[in-house]
Parts: structure tokens; C-alpha cells; sequence
């Protein structure tokens, strides 16, 4: 096993090394440089130049390039240009929101998608399937920048249960953290939650109207019984494929959702340090991102070798 | 017929009996303690009278930039929050008043300024304010890496004469006519703790509210300085400045009830509040700022003075004013607010919208037959581009839209690299003209955008900014000179100037700002 390991991690250093110069690159060929930023409005050119000179981008590319990677080697990839703080910590702090975050809509995805999904596969009524119906299609087709602006509306400008936005350390305090979480949380999950419901529902659907279902009926076993024991599961498998898939979306909606609500994570992060050029806070959060990917696809590796002997032999 | 069994035949009593004790303790938890209601909290006082006590939220679009800490940029200033600075204008004007500096004497030949200074002002970290703290704010200011905007200006001080730890004079190239708008716009840092300051760490000035503390991306607490120089100011405990990066929810967040104060939205984005009658809109009379046209004089036939002014007269403003801006600015083709010294209406209309005329003077200049020009706009903001592509286009103008990211824009503005037209907006036209002209680098004599370069514009730019009294009458015959001079030139064709509206719940009171929009909360409070 470890011989294996040891084939496979000169792939994925080339791999992270081949996406650090990657991503080096596109930054800089990218016209605008945080100098320009960092000289606010209406600056002269001198000033400009001056700022230049004292953030090192007057430096050619490979020292730059070096410079970097050796910052990073050390484990401090220094300090963000326009926010000041160093990158370690302002990616840390960040981290934990955009997981409590995904986490929050990850819960009430798992909560919403099978109640939706199973009332709809099981309710009786022309009306009651339409609204479900509805319900399903509003959540998966409607944009979650609308999803989010009406969800303030509602809970926040309207009936004022709710703060509009803001974020809250939901360790620090959790009753009113979760307070904060709920919005956000909520419009980032309803899209997957109607993936989910529709996935789980016909599913459901077509389990009840299996044979074996018919038969158990006929043997008088409890309905209850017989969506628990035997429809659920056998409509479960293909909403996990799917559920796997909705994580992965939960990441990349986070960017828009936490915009709307101010929640102050990842993705305002990276928006925040493209827009301004502020090329340190993004080639560390890119990188990282590459090296998550690699660790996955390391990980993923390695399970299928423990699974099949096959694949380390070979 | 098979009946399915329904959702709810299916849950057993002893679930449904969970899952509501799960949903009620939810609902309890919450209503334990209230984001929302933490939110209202507001004292109580005597009605009519200014009330102490209070944490004002403010709500912005732009987190703070600790790296401009000493520029006048799109974030919520912290400049009078945190800072003072020596003199401020009256409000309604230009005229100074004391705020460190007591008091002042101007050479009679205008190289040099005398300043007094408050005895009593300590910095926050307890150290007395003293005339060498003059000194390093303007050496500040003259350093290019705080792109402090006035740095022109800084740099007409060329020495110090320190009499007393209270009494300094500032030794000067030349009259400076604007040399009361850098003491408003340069603050007064504590030298000690700049470096850290610019890094958003430790930020100590002498102002009302004492930096606390600081999260990148969410908000910014400065609590009450309890040693203000200023007795018994000022009534607020605290200002917790919050970061909401959309509009939107920032309007979401003032109507909820969740800020008080929002700061960065756009006119069009405050037309919906105008039914709001928990919210005041505050207009204040120096404005924020310009939008423009700008034209790269060396692209022919742009270098043709009249080909510029015939740009001028197809643009219909007032229809740029009511619908890229909501109605919140002012159809000017001069830079300045009404409040301005140098305003008058007829510079305001100059150039009307007149097709005929914009025709008659492209086919004097020999372009009957129409042009094609490229026009670059920044990426954010495209409503003003399309409006004067429109009115170009029915004067036989085609333009082709180029849209830039601001920091895209930014590089090709500072680069000199701008197609033959672009839009964008400019400040600094709400003091004295001088600062317009040395200060915002679009109307730079020496070196501009435009690469407009005419050594008659550089005298009359100098014959403004070389003026011992700005309030003279030889200073307002200088300043009309070079309204004028912009006016005929047209390098820079300003289309509006953008109202200064600060929605703010109607509960808070006594808020101002200084001419470069910094918000002043030394008398602010929250009625009941």
C-alpha cells in the first residue's frame, strides 16, 4: 500500500506545482494590478509607480513567482495588499463561515428535499399535487438571488423575524448565530432540495407501484410499514448519486448567496480579491482549492486501491 | 384501485409528537434572545432634546481599505469618526473653521500659514496632540504610498517652524489658494501607530469614537472616546459600521430596522425609499462626485476642439440625470455643485441638448459624414454609456461600447491608454476649484487621460491655484477663468453632478459631513 502511495504523490505534487505557475500566470495577464487599486482614485502615476515599487510587482514574474512559493513553503503565504491581514487568517476565518454555511443548507436540504419528495409521491388530490408541484418547480427553476431577495422580504422587512443579514459566530453564541444562519441557509438549499424531492418522489413513486408492494399490501402490512421498510430504500440509491453532486453546487452558490446576505465567507473573499487584483488572498485561496481537489482525488485513489488489490498491483 | 398511503398515515403518533417538541424547542430557542430585537435596541431620554447613549449601525458597500486610510475613496469614511483634522468648512460652503488649529495667520505674501493649536486634544492612547503632529500628517500626505489625493497640495508645504508645542507655521512653494482643503482633508494621525494603522490594526487618532475592533469583510466597532476634546460629546456609545456588499440587502437591512444609517447606494437604488416614511433621504450640498465623458485628445479628430464641443451639445443630460440617476443629480456641463464658489448657471448650461447644433459643428469640423469611435465604460456602471451612445448615434456618432472591470479601468485611466471616449465619474469639484485641477487626475494640467496638453490651460490652472486669498476677488476671477477654460476645452465633458443622498432612519439626528463626504457624528444621536 505504501509503494502505491508513493507512485501516486509525485503526480499529484505535479500536478499542485503546475497549477501554482498556472495560476501565477492568468493573475498577472489579467490587466489591472492591485497598485492601481491601492492608489484609490484619481492618483498620479507616480503614485502608482511608487506602490508598485514598495509591493515588489516591479520585481520580474519568476522572482515574484519564487518569492511566493517560498512564502508558502515556510507556511505563511504573507499578507493580503488591500485588506492588510495576513492570508492565513483571513482564509481561516472565512473557512469556518462558508462551512457552517454550506453545513446549515446541507441539513435543511436533507430535511426539505425527502418531506417535499415523499408528500409529493404520496399525496391524494388533483390540488395537493399541483401545489407540491409547484412548490417543487418554484425552488428548482427560480434564481437564488431572487429566492433570497424575497426571502428578506418576508422574514426580515415584512414580518421581522429574521435579520436581513449579518453574520454571528454561531459558537460564540448559537442562539442567535443560527438566527443569522437561517436565510442564507435556506435560499442556498431550496434549489437542492427540489433536486432531491423530485429524485426521492419518483422514486417513491415508482417503488409503490412495484409488485412487491402490492403483495405486502395484500398481506395487510401497515402502510407506514411499507414506505419505510420497502419504497424508501429502494428509491434512496439514486438520490445519493445526486445528493453527492448538490454538494458540490452548495460550494458555488455559497459565492452569490453569501453577497446577498453579507455572510462573510470564501466566496465574497475570492469576488472581493479578483475584482481588486489583490493577487496573494487569491492565488492561496486558488491553490487551495487545487489541493483539496488533489487531496479528494488522492483519497479516492487510495479507497479503491484498499477495495480492489487490483488497482495497487497494477 | 391500490390506494397509496399518505405522508401522514405513515408517521407514527410518537414521531409526529418528536418532530413537533423538535420544532418547538427550535421556536423557543429563538425566541430566547432575538437577533432582530437585539437589533432595536435604542436608549430612552427626554423628548426634544438630544438623547446619549446608542449604538449606531451603519450599513456599507465597501468594507473598510486600510491601505487608503488617507484617501478619500467609495468606503464609509472613518475620517471624522476616528480623526480630526485642523480646520473644517462651514456647512453651505467654503468658509473655515477652527477644529485643532484655533486660529491662523496667512503671510501677506501668501508663503506661509501660522497656526494655532488646541492645548487640550490628547490622542487616544493618551498622548498630547502638539504641533509635531502637524508636521508628520503633512509629511504623511506627501509620501506617494497613502495615494493620498492632495498630495499636490502637501507638497507645497516645504518646511515647518515650530514656536511652541501649540504654534507652528508652514512654510509654503507658493500662495496656495487651496490650502484650507487639505487641512479638512488631512486627518490627524497619531505617528506612532500609522504603520500599523495603514495595515487595519491599530488605528489611534483624536477624534469622537476609538477604534475597537476590526473583521475583514464584516464590520468595523469604534466605541466613544471618553476624553473627547469636545465636552460632552459625543452622544452615541458606540458606531458599528457593517459590511453589506449588495444593494439590496443594504435597503433590506434599513428597512428591517437592522442599520440606521446606509452609506455607498447609488440614486436609482434609493428611488424605492422614497415612500419609506420611517427613513429621512439627507441631501447634502457638496455632492459625490461627477459623471463624465471623457475624450482622448490625441485620437483625430477628437483633437479638434469643436468636434469635443459638438459631443457636448448631443448629450441630453437631463434624460442621463432622471434615468441612469433616479432624479438624484444635477444636468451640469461644469464640474461644480451649486455650492460651489465658482457656479453659476449659465456654466451649467452651456451645453444644452442640441442635435442641430452638435450637427452644424461636426460638419464645420469637416465631419458631416458622421464618425466611428470606440467607448470604454466601466463594466459596473453601463446605464451612462448606453444613454450617450444613443445621443451620439443621432448625430452621426457610432460608437462601439468597450466595458472594463474598475481594475481593468483604473490601469488603462492612470496608463493613458483609453479609447477615444470613455465614461466615468471624478471628484474634488466641491472645494476650491484649484483642488479640481491639481488633485483629480483627469483635469491634471501636466499629465490627464486626455493627453491634453495646452500651455495656456497650465497658466490658468497655476493663476488659481496661486492665490494668497481664496476668498478674493482676483481668486474668483481665476476660478471663472478656468471654469471657462474647461468649458471651451472640453477634454473632460461632465454630463451631471451626483447628489449626496444618506438614507438613515428618521430616529437619528444632528449627522453631517464634511466637504469630502466624510459623515460627522460628533452631535448625532437616536431619538426614542
Amino acid at each position: 500500500m505504501s509503494g502505491y502511495l508513493l507512485r501516486r504523490l509525485p503526480s499529484a505534487l505535479l500536478v499542485l506545482v503546475l497549477a501554482s505557475f498556472a495560476i501565477f500566470a492568468i493573475l498577472r495577464l489579467i490587466p489591472g494590478d492591485p497598485a492601481t487599486t491601492l492608489a484609490g482614485s484619481d492618483p498620479s502615476p507616480e503614485t502608482v509607480a511608487a506602490i508598485r515599487a514598495d509591493l515588489g510587482l516591479d520585481r520580474p514574474f519568476p522572482a515574484q513567482y519564487f518569492s511566493w512559493i517560498g512564502d508558502l513553503l515556510t507556511g505563511d503565504p504573507g499578507r493580503s495588499y488591500l485588506i492588510g491581514g495576513r492570508i492565513t487568517d483571513l482564509i481561516g476565518a472565512r473557512f469556518g463561515n462558508t462551512l457552517a454555511l454550506a453545513l446549515g443548507a446541507l441539513v435543511l436540504m436533507l430535511v426539505l428535499g425527502p418531506v417535499l419528495g415523499v408528500l409529493g409521491a404520496t399525496a391524494r388530490g388533483r390540488v395537493p399535487r399541483a401545489l407540491l408541484s409547484a412548490v417543487d418547480s418554484v425552488s428548482l427553476t427560480v434564481p437564488v438571488f431572487v429566492t433570497g431577495v424575497l426571502l428578506v422580504l418576508l422574514f426580515a422587512v415584512t414580518w421581522r423575524l429574521l435579520p436581513p443579514g449579518g453574520h454571528e459566530s454561531i459558537v460564540a453564541d448559537p442562539v442567535i448565530g443560527l438566527q443569522y444562519l437561517v436565510l442564507p441557509a435556506l435560499c442556498l438549499a431550496l434549489p437542492g432540495s427540489a433536486v432531491l424531492a423530485r429524485y426521492l418522489g419518483d422514486g417513491v413513486r415508482q417503488a409503490l407501484s412495484e409488485d412487491y408492494v402490492r403483495t405486502a399490501r395484500s398481506l395487510g402490512v401497515s402502510p407506514r410499514r411499507i414506505l419505510w421498510r420497502h419504497a424508501l430504500p429502494n428509491a434512496l440509491p439514486p438520490v445519493l448519486t445526486v445528493l453527492g453532486m448538490q454538494v458540490g453546487a452548495l460550494l458555488g452558490g455559497a459565492v452569490v448567496v453569501e453577497a446577498l446576505f453579507a455572510w462573510p465567507g470564501l466566496g465574497q473573499l475570492a469576488e472581493q480579491g479578483v475584482a481588486r487584483r489583490d493577487y496573494p488572498v487569491v492565488q492561496t485561496l486558488l491553490l487551495l482549492l487545487v489541493g483539496v481537489y488533489v487531496l479528494v482525488q488522492l483519497l479516492t485513489d487510495i479507497a479503491y486501491a484498499l477495495l480492489d488489490p487490483r488497482v495497487r498491483l497494477g | 384501485m391500490s390506494v397509496s398511503p399518505t405522508f401522514v398515515d405513515m408517521l407514527s403518533r410518537r414521531r409526529l409528537v418528536q418532530g413537533i417538541g423538535t420544532g418547538a424547542a427550535l421556536l423557543g430557542l429563538a425566541g430566547c434572545r432575538s437577533a432582530v430585537d437585539r437589533d432595536k435596541t435604542a436608549p430612552a431620554g427626554a423628548a426634544g432634546r438630544p438623547r446619549r447613549g446608542g449604538t449606531l449601525r451603519v450599513a456599507t458597500l465597501a468594507d473598510l481599505t486600510p491601505a487608503l486610510l488617507f484617501t478619500q475613496g467609495p468606503m464609509f469614511s472613518i475620517h471624522r469618526l476616528v480623526f480630526n483634522t485642523l480646520t473644517h468648512y462651514a456647512p453651505g460652503g467654503l468658509d473655515p473653521q477652527p477644529e485643532l488649529a484655533t486660529g491662523w495667520q496667512i503671510a501677506p505674501d501668501g508663503k506661509a500659514i501660522t497656526l494655532t493649536l488646541r492645548e487640550d486634544v490628547v490622542f487616544h492612547n493618551g498622548r498630547p496632540f502638539t504641533a509635531e503632529d502637524v508636521v508628520f500628517a503633512v509629511q504623511n500626505l506627501q509620501n506617494p504610498q497613502r495615494s493620498a489625493q492632495l498630495r499636490a497640495t502637501a507638497l507645497a508645504v516645504t518646511g515647518f517652524d515650530i514656536a511652541s508645542p501649540h504654534r507652528i507655521t508652514l512654510r509654503l512653494a507658493h500662495p496656495v489658494a487651496n490650502i484650507f482643503d487639505l487641512f479638512e482633508f488631512m486627518v490627524i494621525s497619531a505617528k506612532e501607530s500609522v504603520e500599523d494603522a495603514v495595515l487595519g490594526r491599530n488605528v489611534v487618532g483624536t477624534g469622537p469614537f476609538v477604534w475597537k475592533t476590526w473583521t475583514p469583510g464584516t464590520s468595523l466597532v469604534l466605541d466613544r472616546n471618553p476624553r473627547y476634546w469636545v465636552p460632552e460629546r459625543p452622544y452615541l456609545d458606540a458606531v458599528e459600521i457593517r459590511v453589506v456588499p449588495q444593494p439590496d440587502a443594504l435597503i433590506a437591512s434599513l428597512r428591517s430596522g437592522q442599520s440606521h444609517l446606509a452609506a455607498g447606494l447609488g440614486g436609482r437604488d434609493i428611488v424605492p425609499l422614497r415612500d419609506d416614511k420611517a427613513l429621512d433621504l439627507r441631501e447634502y450640498d457638496q455632492g459625490s462626485g461627477n459623471i463624465y465623458l471623457g475624450v482622448n485628445t490625441s485620437v483625430a479628430p477628437l483633437d479638434d476642439q469643436r468636434v469635443r464641443q459638438a459631443l457636448s451639445f448631443a448629450v441630453d443630460r437631463d434624460r442621463i440625470v432622471k434615468q441612469a440617476l433616479g432624479g438624484y443629480g444635477l444636468a451640469s456641463a461644469a464640474p461644480w455643485p451649486k455650492s460651489s464658489p465658482v457656479y453659476t448657471d449659465a456654466d451649467a448650461n452651456r451645453y444644452p441638448h442640441d442635435p442641430a447644433r452638435a450637427k452644424a459643428l461636426l460638419a464645420e469640423a469637416g465631419h458631416g459624414g458622421g464618425l466611428d469611435l470606440p467607448m470604454a465604460f466601466l463594466s459596473t456602471a453601463p446605464a451612462v454609456a448606453q444613454m450617450v451612445q444613443f445621443d451620439l448615434a443621432r448625430v452621426g456618432v457610432q460608437t462601439t461600447l468597450e466595458p472594463l472591470d474598475p481594475a481593468k479601468f483604473q490601469a488603462r485611466l492612470i496608463a493613458q491608454t483609453m479609447p477615444a471616449l470613455w465614461t466615468g465619474t471624478h471628484g474634488f469639484a466641491s472645494n476650491q476649484p484649484a483642488t479640481l485641477a491639481v488633485s483629480a487626475y483627469p483635469f491634471n494640467e501636466a499629465r490627464n487621460t486626455s493627453k491634453f496638453v495646452d500651455p495656456a490651460y497650465t497658466e490658468i490652472v497655476q493663476r488659481a491655484w496661486n492665490q494668497t486669498d481664496a476668498r478674493s476677488a482676483a481668486a474668483r476671477v481665476a476660478y471663472a477663468e478656468l471654469s471657462r477654460a474647461l468649458l471651451d476645452r472640453q477634454f473632460i465633458i461632465d454630463l451631471a453632478v451626483l447628489t449626496n443622498v444618506q438614507p438613515a432612519t428618521a430616529k437619528l439626528r444632528d449627522v453631517r459631513q464634511n466637504r469630502y463626504n466624510a459623515t460627522v457624528l460628533d452631535d448625532a444621536y437616536l431619538a426614542g
